[in-house]
C-alpha cells in the first residue's frame, strides 16, 4: 500500500496536469462536497506541493490551489491521448511558459497508465461534456476543440451564430490576432493555460482586498506577489503597502479622472475616454480583468469610453463598478464590459449600472445590448434587469377605453431602449407570451406580478434621468474616436 | 384555434399584443403548449458555461420566484473589506463639490515620478541621509529618470552624471544602488510596466502583452468580409469629396469677390462720371494719394469745357465715348500704338508720365470689364458703327486677353496723331497716317503712312477711311487751290489740310503748307500745348492749350485778326453745339443705331447731321483746326463746301446740306479762332519755331514719295 502511494505520487509529480479527480471543497452551506476537477497546473512551494484545480462545471472564478490531501486520488482519471497530436500541430507557437512542455511528457506517459483510465466516462454528472474536454485537455494548452464549438471564440452563441460566417472561420484557420472590435475575448490565447489560472492571489484596492477571478495580465514580476496595491484612485498598481504610500504623496486624485457626468446622492459616474486617459483606462481594464473571463486585453483601449460608477463618502468617490462602451458600435452594443466589484455586488448597484446604461441609450436614442458572450452573473443580472424593466411598464399599462390593454415588442424596445431580442427573450423566459384566440397574447400570472412587486420593493437604487448631464458624441465625425 | 394557425404566424414585434392577467383567461391552460412555437431566443452566453452548475441552479431557483433563496446564488470568491490602516494611508478628506467635476484636458500633468519608493530603497535613504539630506522625491526622480532612460541597456554612469544634476556622492550612491538593484530585479524595470508588444508579432500570443496597438484598420461590419483596400478607398472617396466641397466654397467666395469688384468698379466709373473725372485724376489722387501732384493745370481747365457739355447733356458715360472715338477712327487706325509713343514726349514737360499711365490703367481696367459684358457697350472703339463700311473687315481690332489698352483720352491725344507730326519727334512719323496726294498722277490717295521698305524704296501704307469716297474725287488742283472758304462745311478744310503737304512743291507752298498744318494745330484740346506752353508763362490756364496750337501756326503764317474776346465767343458757340448734340445722342437710347439714326433728326433741327457731318462735329469739338483754317483762307471754303455735297459719297446722305441757320454759327467759330491767331501773334517762341521747322523738313518728303507710289501703281 505505501509503495503503491509513493507510486502514485511520483505519478502525480510528474503528469498530474489534465489529470482529473474529485476534489474536497466546501459549499456555499459549508458542506464537503466531492465535484471533479481537473488539475492545470502544480507548484511547489517550500515543504508541500499545490494542485491548480478547475472544478468540472463550475465557473473558472473558482479554481483555486488546493493542497494534496483534498485530492482524491482513488478515482483520478487519466486523460486521453488521442486526440491530442493533431491539434497540437495547429497550435500557435510562442507560448512563453511551461505547460506546453510538461503537457507533452504527460501525453507521452499516457499509455503506460490505460488501466486507470477507463472509470472515467461514469462521472457522476449527466452534463460533463467529456468528449469536448477531454481532447480539450490533451492539447494542453488548448481546451477546447474547435469542431465541437463553433462558437465559443465568438461573442454570438450558436444560436445566433448560425448564420454568422465569422463564426465559422474560427474553427478552421486560427486567426493570428484577434478581430479588434468589442472588448470580449475572442483569441486564442485564452485557451492558454497561462491565461486559464488566475495569477493574482490578492488584490487590496482601498479598504477591500479582492480574491481576483480569473487572469490579468498585469505585470508578470508582480504576480508572484502575495497582495498586490492598487491606488484606490487612479487604480495604479504597486508591489508593496510602502511603494503605495509613497504614490499617495503624489498621487492628489480623489476620484475617477474624467467627467462626472451623474450624481444622485452618493452615487456619480464618470465618463473616461479610452483614447485621452489611457493610463487609467488600462488600470481600470487590468483590475476589471481580474474579474471578467471573457474580457480581453488584446487591444488598446482608445475606441472605448468607460464609465466608472463611484460611491461617494469623505475619502473621495471610491470605484464601485463601470461598464465600458464602444465609442462606436457596429452591433447595438451599449455596454462592452460591465462589472460591480465583489465587495459591492448582491446589493443592486449591477442592476444600477445597467439601468444607466439604457439611460445614455435612451439619451442617444438608440436601442442596445450588451457585448456578448454574457457571463452567468451577467445574464442574471441582465434577465432580472429586463425583467423588472418590461414587468414595470406591462403593469402600468391602464385599459384603453375600455379596451384591454396592449403594446407591441416594438414600443417596449423603444420606451427601454432595450433592444427587441432581448425584449422577446425576456418575455419568453418570464412565459408571457402565450398563443390565445388566433393570436399572440401576453399573460400576466400572479407568481410573475407578486415577484415583480417584492423585486421592485427591494430595488432602492434607480437611476434619475433628471441628474445626467449627458451630450452623446458622433464619433464617426471624428476621424479616429 | 387549430395548431396549422399559430405555426403559420412569426411572433411580430410591430403587433400590438393585448395584456392579460391569467384569472382573466380560465382556458389559458389549454394553450401553455403553443408557447414552443415562438423560437427560443439565445441567452447570450457562452455554451457551456451556460450549463454551468451554479447558473443553472440559480435560473431555475429566480424561475420560481418564490423559491428564492441565498444559497441559490452563484458563490464568488470572497473579498473583504476589513482594511484597517485605510485611514492612515489615504490621508485628508474631499468634501464633495457643489458641481460636477470636470476634468480639464491636458491637466493634472504634473510630472511627478513614476517610480514609487520601497522599503530596501527606504533603508538606503536613511543610510545616506545621515551624510546629506536627500528626500525621496529626489530619490524617486533620480531613480525614475535612470529607468526612463535605460531602454534595454542601462545608462552608464557617465550618462547618468548628464541625466541628474546631483551632488556627485549622491549621484554615485544612488547610480551603484540602482545598478545592483536592477539586475536583481525580475522585472524588465524597476517601475512595473505592462509588456509592450513587439514589432516582430513574435507577442502575438503571449498572455501578458495587453493594450495592442490597433494598427489594422478598425472592421466596419463583422457580418461582411470587409476587405481593407475597399475600406481604404472608401476612406479615400470620403477625403476627396470633403476636399472638393473645400474647393468649390473658395470657388463661391471667389466668383463673389468678382461681382463685387465688378460692382464696385462700375460704381466707381459712375461716380467718375459724375464728377467728370473723365482724365482719371481724381481716381488717381484717390488711388494713390502719395503721387506727386500735376502741377500743370491747364488740362483740367479744358476738361472743364467738356465736363460742362456733358453735364448738361447727362450723356452716359458709353456716350461720350462714342462721340470721342468716332472723332479719330477715321483717321487713326493704329491709334493705341501711336498714341503711346507720341504722348510721352508730350507729357514730360508738363506732368509726370506716372500719372498718365496711372489714368490708363484706369480706363483699361474699366474696358475690360465693359468687353467682358459685350452686350452693353456696343459702341465701344473697337465696334464702332461704321464696321460695315469699315474696310478692316475681317482685321477689325479686337480686343486681346493680357494686353493692356490705354482707352483714348479724349480732350489730350484726339486728333493729334496725324495733325503734329513735328511735336512727336521723327519716330512717330514712321506710324502716322496722314492725307497724302500724288503729285504725278495728281490724285489724292487717301490715307497713308510712309515707311522705308527694302533697297531704300518708300512704300505708302494706305489706309482706308470713311472719307475715301469723297478724297477720291478730289483732283489735285482742288487740292492745291481750294481752301475751306464754307465754314459751314466743315470736313473739306480737314481734307484739304491733309492733302496740302502731298501737294506741295515749291518752298513757299510748303510753307503755305505748313500753315496749313497749323491751322489744323489749331485745337483748343490739343495736348500740343504741353510742349509750347512751358515757354509762356502767364497764360489764362484755359488757354493752354490752345495757345500752343495757336502760337505755332501765328508764327509761321503770321496771318491774324482773331481776338480773345471772339475766341471765347467761339469757344461758348461750340460748347452749345456740342451741348446740342450730345443732348441729342443721349436721346438715342441703343447706342449702335444712334450714328445712323442722327441724321433723319437732326434735319428737323438746327444743324443738319449726316454721319459725316456728326464726324466733324467731333474733330471740331476736340479738334478746331478747320475753323481758324477757314477764317484765314476765307472765299475758298465756301468753295468746297458748295462741292461736297454733291460729291459726297456713300457716307454723305443726300440729305445732307447745310443748312442756312447753320451758318452763322460755324461762321462764329471761324472768327472765333481766327483772333488766336492774331493774340498770339506778337509772342513767338523758340521751341514753336523749332517744331515747324522739323515738321517742314519732315514734310518735305512726301513729294519724293510719289513717284514711287506711282510707280507702284503701275
Amino acid at each position: 500500500m505505501c509503495v503503491l502511494l509513493r507510486i502514485i505520487t511520483a505519478l502525480l509529480e510528474i503528469e498530474t496536469q489534465g489529470c482529473r479527480l474529485p476534489v474536497l471543497r466546501k459549499n456555499q452551506e459549508n458542506e464537503d462536497e466531492w465535484p471533479l476537477a481537473e488539475i492545470l497546473s502544480v507548484k511547489e512551494i517550500p515543504g508541500r506541493k499545490l494542485y491548480y484545480v478547475h472544478y468540472i462545471d463550475f465557473n473558472k472564478r473558482l479554481d483555486e490551489w488546493v493542497t494534496p490531501d483534498r485530492l482524491d486520488m482513488k478515482k483520478l482519471q487519466f486523460p486521453k491521448k488521442e486526440a491530442k497530436t493533431p491539434t497540437k500541430n495547429g497550435l500557435p507557437g510562442s507560448r512563453p511558459s511551461s505547460p506546453e512542455s510538461e503537457v507533452v511528457r504527460v501525453a507521452g506517459a499516457g499509455p503506460q497508465h490505460t488501466p486507470s483510465r477507463p472509470p472515467q466516462p461514469q462521472a457522476q454528472q449527466k452534463s460533463i461534456p467529456t468528449k469536448t474536454s477531454l481532447p480539450d485537455f490533451q492539447n494542453g494548452t488548448a481546451r477546447r476543440p474547435m469542431p465541437n464549438q463553433p462558437g465559443r471564440k465568438r461573442k454570438q452563441p450558436p444560436n445566433c451564430g448560425g448564420t454568422d460566417e465569422d463564426s465559422q472561420d474560427s474553427s478552421d484557420g486560427i486567426p493570428s490576432t484577434p478581430r479588434m472590435t468589442g472588448s470580449l475575448v475572442s483569441d486564442r490565447s485564452h485557451d492558454d493555460i497561462v491565461t486559464r489560472m488566475k495569477n493574482i492571489d490578492c488584490i487590496e484596492l482601498g479598504r477591500h482586498r479582492l480574491k481576483p477571478w480569473y487572469f490579468s495580465p498585469y505585470p508578470q514580476e508582480l504576480t508572484t506577489l502575495p497582495i498586490l496595491y492598487l491606488c484606490e484612485f487612479c487604480l495604479k498598481y504597486l508591489k508593496s503597502l510602502k511603494c503605495l504610500q509613497r504614490h499617495l504623496t503624489k498621487c492628489n486624485l480623489r476620484h475617477p479622472p474624467g467627467n462626472e457626468i451623474y450624481r444622485k446622492g452618493t452615487i456619480s459616474f464618470f465618463e473616461i475616454d479610452g483614447r485621452k486617459n489611457k493610463t487609467y483606462s488600462q488600470n481600470l481594464c487590468l483590475l476589471a480583468k481580474c474579474f471578467l473571463d471573457h474580457k480581453t486585453l488584446y487591444y488598446d483601449t482608445d475606441p472605448f469610453l468607460f464609465y466608472v460608477m463611484t460611491e461617494y463618502d469623505s475619502k473621495g468617490f471610491h470605484i464601485v463598478g463601470y461598464f465600458s462602451k464602444e465609442k462606436e458600435s457596429t452591433e447595438d452594443y451599449n455596454v462592452a464590459c460591465i462589472l460591480t466589484l465583489p465587495p459591492y455586488q448582491r446589493r443592486g448597484y449591477g442592476k444600477l449600472l445597467i439601468e444607466f446604461s439604457y439611460e445614455l441609450s435612451k439619451v442617444e436614442g438608440k436601442t442596445g445590448t450588451p457585448e456578448k458572450p454574457l457571463s452567468d452573473l451577467g445574464l442574471l443580472s441582465y434577465r432580472s434587469y429586463w425583467s423588472q424593466t418590461i414587468l414595470e411598464i406591462l403593469m402600468d399599462l391602464k385599459p384603453d377605453n375600455g379596451e384591454r390593454p396592449q403594446i407591441t415588442i416594438n414600443d417596449i424596445s423603444e420606451i427601454t431602449s432595450v433592444k427587441k431580442e432581448d425584449v422577446i427573450s425576456t418575455l419568453q423566459y418570464l412565459n408571457l407570451i402565450n398563443y390565445y384566440k388566433g393570436q399572440y397574447i401576453l399573460t400576466l400570472s400572479e407568481d410573475i406580478v407578486e415577484g415583480h412587486e417584492r423585486a421592485m420593493q427591494k430595488r432602492h437604487l434607480r437611476i434619475d434621468s433628471k441628474c445626467l448631464h449627458f451630450t452623446p458624441k458622433d464619433w464617426s465625425k471624428r476621424g479616429k474616436w | 384555434m387549430s395548431k396549422l394557425s399559430f405555426r403559420a404566424r412569426a411572433l411580430d414585434a410591430a403587433k400590438p399584443l393585448p395584456i392579460y392577467r391569467n384569472k382573466d383567461l380560465p382556458d389559458l391552460n389549454d394553450c401553455v403548449s403553443i408557447n414552443r412555437a415562438v423560437p427560443q431566443m439565445p441567452t447570450g452566453m457562452e455554451k457551456e458555461e451556460e450549463s454551468e452548475h451554479h447558473l443553472q441552479r440559480a435560473i431555475s431557483a429566480q424561475s420560481v420566484f418564490r423559491e428564492k433563496k441565498e444559497n441559490m446564488v452563484i458563490p464568488v470568491p470572497e473579498a473583504e473589506s476589513n482594511i484597517t490602516y485605510y485611514d492612515r494611508l489615504y490621508k485628508g478628506e474631499l468634501r464633495i463639490p457643489k458641481q460636477l467635476f470636470h476634468i480639464q484636458p491636458l491637466g493634472l500633468d504634473n510630472e511627478q515620478p513614476d517610480y514609487d519608493m520601497d522599503s530596501e530603497d527606504e533603508t538606503l535613504l536613511n543610510r545616506l541621509n545621515r551624510k546629506m539630506e536627500i528626500k525621496p522625491i529626489q530619490f524617486e526622480t533620480m531613480v525614475d529618470r535612470l529607468e526612463k532612460a535605460s531602454t534595454n541597456q542601462m545608462v552608464t554612469i557617465t550618462e547618468a552624471k548628464l541625466l541628474l544634476n546631483e551632488d556627485d556622492y549622491l549621484l554615485k550612491a544612488v547610480y551603484d544602488y540602482w545598478v545592483r538593484k536592477r539586475k536583481n530585479c525580475r522585472g524588465p524595470s524597476l517601475i512595473p510596466l505592462i509588456k509592450l508588444e513587439k514589432r516582430d508579432g513574435s507577442t502575438n500570443n503571449d498572455a501578458y502583452v495587453a493594450f495592442r496597438r490597433r494598427t489594422e484598420k478598425m472592421q466596419t461590419r463583422k457580418n461582411r468580409k470587409n476587405d481593407e483596400a475597399s475600406y481604404e478607398k472608401t476612406l479615400k472617396l470620403r477625403r476627396e469629396f470633403s476636399r472638393t466641397v473645400t474647393i468649390l466654397e473658395m470657388i463661391k467666395r471667389r466668383e463673389k469677390s468678382k461681382r463685387e469688384l465688378l460692382h464696385l468698379t462700375l460704381e466707381v466709373v459712375e461716380k467718375r462720371y459724375q464728377m467728370g473725372d473723365f482724365t482719371g485724376e481724381v481716381l488717381s489722387e484717390v488711388t494713390a494719394p502719395l503721387a506727386e501732384k500735376p502741377v500743370y493745370t491747364v488740362p483740367i481747365t479744358v476738361t472743364n469745357g467738356n465736363r460742362h457739355n456733358h453735364k448738361s447733356g447727362g450723356l452716359p458715360y458709353h456716350g461720350y465715348h462714342h462721340v470721342s472715338v468716332k472723332d479719330e477712327d477715321p483717321f487713326d487706325f493704329v491709334r493705341p500704338k501711336k498714341k503711346y509713343t507720341r504722348r510721352e514726349p508730350l507729357c514730360r514737360p508738363g506732368r509726370p508720365a506716372k500719372r498718365q499711365h496711372i489714368v490708363n490703367k484706369a480706363d483699361i481696367k474699366q474696358y475690360d470689364f465693359h468687353s467682358s459684358g459685350e452686350e452693353d457697350y456696343p459702341l465701344s472703339p473697337s465696334s464702332e458703327p461704321d464696321e460695315e463700311n469699315d474696310p478692316d473687315g475681317t482685321f477689325a481690332f479686337r480686343r486681346k486677353a493680357g494686353c493692356h489698352y490705354l482707352a483714348p483720352c479724349l480732350d489730350q491725344t484726339s486728333g493729334l496723331l496725324w495733325d503734329h507730326p513735328e511735336l512727336a519727334g521723327l519716330d512717330a512719323l514712321r506710324h502716322r497716317q496722314s492725307l497724302t496726294a500724288l503729285s504725278v498722277p495728281q490724285r489724292c490717295v487717301g490715307l497713308a503712312r510712309r515707311r522705308v521698305g527694302r533697297g531704300g524704296r518708300v512704300l505708302l501704307d494706305r489706309a482706308s477711311s470713311d472719307l475715301d469716297g469723297v478724297l477720291k474725287q478730289l483732283d489735285s488742283g482742288v487740292f492745291s487751290s481750294s481752301f475751306p472758304k464754307d465754314l459751314s462745311d466743315h470736313q473739306v478744310p480737314t481734307q484739304n489740310h491733309r492733302t496740302m503737304p502731298g501737294s506741295a512743291s515749291s518752298l513757299t507752298d510748303l510753307l503755305s503748307n505748313i500753315q496749313a498744318l497749323r491751322w489744323r494745330f489749331f485745337r483748343p484740346r490739343s495736348t500740343q500745348g504741353d510742349a509750347s506752353g512751358e515757354g509762356r508763362t502767364g497764360r489764362p490756364s484755359m488757354d493752354n492749350r490752345l495757345s500752343g496750337g495757336l502760337f505755332v501756326h501765328t508764327k509761321n503764317s503770321g496771318s491774324g485778326g482773331i481776338t480773345e474776346e471772339q475766341y471765347q465767343v467761339h469757344q461758348q458757340a461750340l460748347a452749345q453745339m456740342q451741348k446740342q448734340q450730345l443732348a441729342q445722342l443721349q436721346l438715342k437710347a441703343p447706342p449702335p443705331q444712334q450714328h445712323f439714326s442722327l441724321p433723319e433728326r437732326q434735319n428737323t433741327r438746327v444743324h443738319s447731321l449726316s454721319p459725316l457731318t456728326q464726324m466733324h462735329f467731333h474733330l471740331m469739338w476736340t479738334s478746331r483746326p478747320p475753323h481758324s483754317t477757314s477764317t484765314s483762307q476765307g472765299g475758298t471754303g465756301l468753295d468746297r463746301s458748295g462741292r461736297t455735297p454733291s460729291s459726297g459719297g456713300p457716307l454723305l446722305p443726300a440729305s445732307h446740306s447745310t443748312t442756312p441757320q447753320s451758318l452763322p454759327n460755324h461762321r462764329g467759330h471761324g472768327s472765333a479762332v481766327s483772333p488766336a491767331h492774331h493774340h498770339h501773334n506778337a509772342r513767338p517762341s523758340p521751341s514753336s519755331l523749332k517744331l515747324a521747322t522739323m515738321a517742314t523738313s519732315s514734310l518735305d518728303r512726301v513729294p519724293k514719295v510719289t513717284p514711287a507710289i506711282s510707280s507702284m501703281a503701275r
